[in-house]
């Protein structure tokens, strides 16, 4: 096991499913009938609504009789069928992989391994901004191993015929290095883009620090490389700098017209859009879907790859699960991200009206356990308790799951009225 | 034709030939005869309406973001990241500073999208004939871009006839416009036509490759669209003040099917509006610094159009594609001389 760490982060319960797969969903089989379960998980849970929400079942499940018609037989939660189309890419899971930062942790041999996994499993993959910055595109240089290219083509080698895909981010800084025009025009992304299977990310913020641009601790090296490009800070005296990016600035117009020029441009990418958990989000999330996006990913005030102030960790941003119930159900694909590694918090994400859930954090450590198998394990197991939980609420695909699947204290339903709720009788109490 | 294979197994058919056989053909030799015709015309014309021939830089830290995803061409400036042109608009703007007219035929560089190789009207390498006037209106842009036109095609059947026929155009179709105005239709109305058409455009965006074909093979004679929508082209293109969230520009249409010949607009030249338009076009104004820094300390209100100079020449020679209008073409993808 290498040293990668994730503190506060449920480091031991991941790399425990990354060796053990399904295995990992249960109790430690020795404990049967010698020790009592349930404690624990609940007091952890954060003050996001997503970590306080159970998901209920209810007694009368007519979707269960529909599937018992359909099938001949009583349903059980293997017919739950997970298979998604993502903002345009089809994915056996509403799953994706969350773009993997620059940094050393996301860097070369890890970050490749989840990138293989990603790619054998079929999952979508988010390519961050700042790769083409940090690690340089390798078209002409070998594409060395933190290059956009070698993440392309890491991911593609064992790519299954009509899964997955690859979105691309671009961040204000990013449009210097044109990184968009530049991965449109590349040989090696002809077959992603003739396949409908590339699209192109417009992140407008951080999860991890709203408001803020991207932030990475550098070496004296690399700082001497990039102080032409970046704003470099010697928070760590002379060894380590902050390198930070502008956030760029948005208004109601600047983005619509934005995602309107993706789709002008690059007529034959799909168009995602990456918010962060801010106020307005709702606001946000409904001109992205008005001007075109094919998906909107809301990323939660959660950690990552990169550097966050501790200010901004512990006190920026809505809860994840805030941000979904003032977005509603019933919009376009909506993606969301932060702190997804099991299934409750994954279906809960669903059932207020996501599409599909990020793994970020979970993926690297589950690529880090096992550079071969981690993250496929993971999956595997991620799968499982998906389709257990979705079956229990009496559904057989994720899009079936209602909000009434959650259940919340009543003092944390937003009071807004959710904006994506047109057409569907599920106003929040 | 020639087959390029990609090492990520992707494959593009590129139609060109041997350079031996490309250069000594007759077909070249025509080609660039009335091409020589066409330069020679559109220097005539523009002198004679008074307008100052610049040239203009081919690098600098900043060049046209364009648009339809090209891509552009990085070059290591002792150290700093430049860029070879991809049009001269961010210099003619600045050019107006010293000249009220002016015009140049610049070469331009843009590494566009594979998907273009076929198109029969892209090279990454090209000239463009860029006009820019002080105070001008764009419908004063679209005056001087059917005159100059115009005044090409005159000169092309001339003084090139030979070379015409020799290519086997029909000079007929080009003397059969020459007197009458260049019609003109609104982006909203090309949309709803080719809507009647079948053809699936979308009314936010550029007319497609395949809906501009459709619209240029039923003309007989050169054509503008107007008024494209906000979100379809770069940040100096004015917005309308009467009809916000429409752009004050124009693209040139050459019938047959061949296609656009060239675009152009009233410029921005406010220096807030213009911040708040790069911001909508996803550029990052940091990297516009000497541009910027005068467009603060005032520019002249203009207008102005580019024509691609070897799209020019394949419309009158009558070919069956824009590269056989260079010497040394350039397809996107392609290596070749």
């Amino acid at each position: 096991m290498s040293t990668l760490r994730a503190d506060g982060f449920p480091e031991t319960e991941i790399r425990l499913r990354a060796r053990e797969g399904a295995a990992a969903a249960f109790p430690q089989g020795t404990d049967y009938g010698a020790a009592l379960f349930g404690g624990g998980a609940a007091q952890r849970a954060s003050a996001d609504p997503l970590g306080l929400a159970r998901l209920v079942p209810p007694v009368f499940m007519p979707q269960r009789l529909e599937k018992l018609v359909d099938l001949g037989r009583e349903p059980l939660y293997s017919d739950v069928e997970l298979a998604t189309d993502i903002g345009g890419l089809r994915s056996p899971l509403p799953v994706y992989l969350s773009a993997l930062g620059s940094t050393r942790a996301a860097s070369a041999e890890v970050g490749e391994a989840a990138s293989r996994q990603a790619g054998q499993l079929g999952l979508p993959m988010v390519l961050g901004e700042n790769v083409v910055a940090h690690g340089g595109y390798g078209r002409t240089d070998g594409a060395p191993e933190r290059s956009m290219l070698r993440r392309l083509r890491v991911y593609s080698e064992m790519l299954p015929e009509g899964l997955g895909g690859v979105a691309v981010q671009q961040s204000t800084e990013d449009a210097d290095a044109e990184v968009w025009n530049l991965v449109y025009s590349d040989p090696s992304a002809l077959h992603l883009l003739e396949s409908g299977r590339l699209a192109f990310e417009l992140k407008v913020g951080q999860g991890a620090k709203p408001g803020l641009g991207g932030m990475t601790l550098v070496d004296p090296s690399t700082a001497a490389r990039l102080h032409q490009h970046y704003p470099l800070e010697p928070v760590h005296g002379t060894g380590g700098f902050l390198r930070s990016s502008s956030p760029g600035t948005y208004t109601e117009e600047i983005l619509r017209q934005q995602i309107r020029l993706m789709r002008n441009n690059f007529p034959r990418a799909q168009v995602w859009v990456k918010l962060p958990p801010a106020r307005d989000v709702a606001a946000a999330v409904a001109l992205a879907w008005q001007a075109g996006a094919d998906a909107v990913t809301v990323d939660g005030a959660e950690g990552g790859t990169g550097w966050a102030p501790n200010a901004f960790l512990n006190h920026v941003g809505l809860p994840l699960g805030e941000c979904l119930l003032r977005i509603g159900r019933g919009g376009g694909a909506l993606l969301a991200s932060g702190r997804m590694w099991e299934g409750a918090r994954c279906v809960k994400a669903l059932a207020l009206g996501c599409r599909a859930v990020g793994l970020g954090r979970a993926a690297l450590l589950a690529a880090d356990e096992d550079r071969a198998d981690g993250l496929k394990r993971f999956v595997q197991c991620l799968a499982l308790e998906m389709r257990l939980l979705i079956s229990a609420l009496g559904r057989y695909a994720p899009r079936d799951l209602k909000s009434e699947d959650v259940w919340l204290p009543h003092n944390l339903w937003s009071p807004a009225a959710p904006i994506g709720a047109a057409g569907e009788a599920e106003r929040l109490p | 034709m020639t087959t390029i294979h990609f090492a990520s197994g992707a494959s593009l058919a590129a139609a060109l030939p041997d350079l031996r056989t490309h250069l000594s053909s007759p077909r070249t030799r025509s080609a660039i005869a009335v091409q020589q015709a066409i330069l020679q015309a559109a220097r005539e014309y523009l002198t004679g309406e008074g307008f100052t021939e610049l040239l203009t830089p081919i690098m600098g830290p900043v060049t046209d973001p364009g648009a339809r995803g090209s891509k552009q061409v990085d070059i290591d400036y002792y150290g700093h990241r430049y860029k070879l042109m991809t049009s001269a608009i961010l210099y003619k703007q600045a050019s107006l500073l010293s000249f009220g007219k002016i015009f140049c035929i610049a070469p331009n560089v843009r590494l566009e999208p594979l998907e273009t190789a076929n198109t029969s009207r892209h090279l990454t390498e090209f000239h463009q004939l860029d006009v820019e006037i002080a105070g001008a209106s764009r419908e004063d842009a679209m005056e001087v871009a059917q005159g100059v036109v115009t005044h090409a095609v005159h000169r092309a059947l001339d003084k090139a006839a030979d070379h015409l026929d020799e290519l086997g155009r029909s000079r007929d179709a080009l003397a059969v416009w020459l007197d009458d105005p260049f019609v003109r239709i609104t982006h909203r109305e090309t949309v709803r036509r080719l809507h009647e058409l079948g053809h699936a455009q979308d009314p936010e965006t550029e007319i497609d490759w395949a809906g501009e074909r459709l619209l240029s093979e039923g003309e007989k004679r050169p054509f503008f669209v107007t008024d494209y929508p906000k979100g379809s082209r770069g940040f100096y293109d004015r917005e309308s003040a009467i009809e916000p969230g429409t752009l004050s520009n124009f693209d040139l249409i050459a019938p047959e099917g061949y296609g656009e010949l060239g675009s152009g607009s009233e410029r921005e030249f406010d220096y807030r509006r213009m911040v708040a338009r790069m911001r909508e076009t996803g550029e990052n104004p940091a990297k516009y610094g000497w541009y910027l820094e005068l467009v603060r300390g005032g520019i002249p209100s203009s207008s102005g159009f580019g024509i691609g100079v070897q799209r020019l020449t394949r419309y009158v020679a009558g070919l069956d594609a824009v590269w056989q209008t260079s010497m040394f073409p350039k397809l996107p993808g392609v290596v070749s001389a």
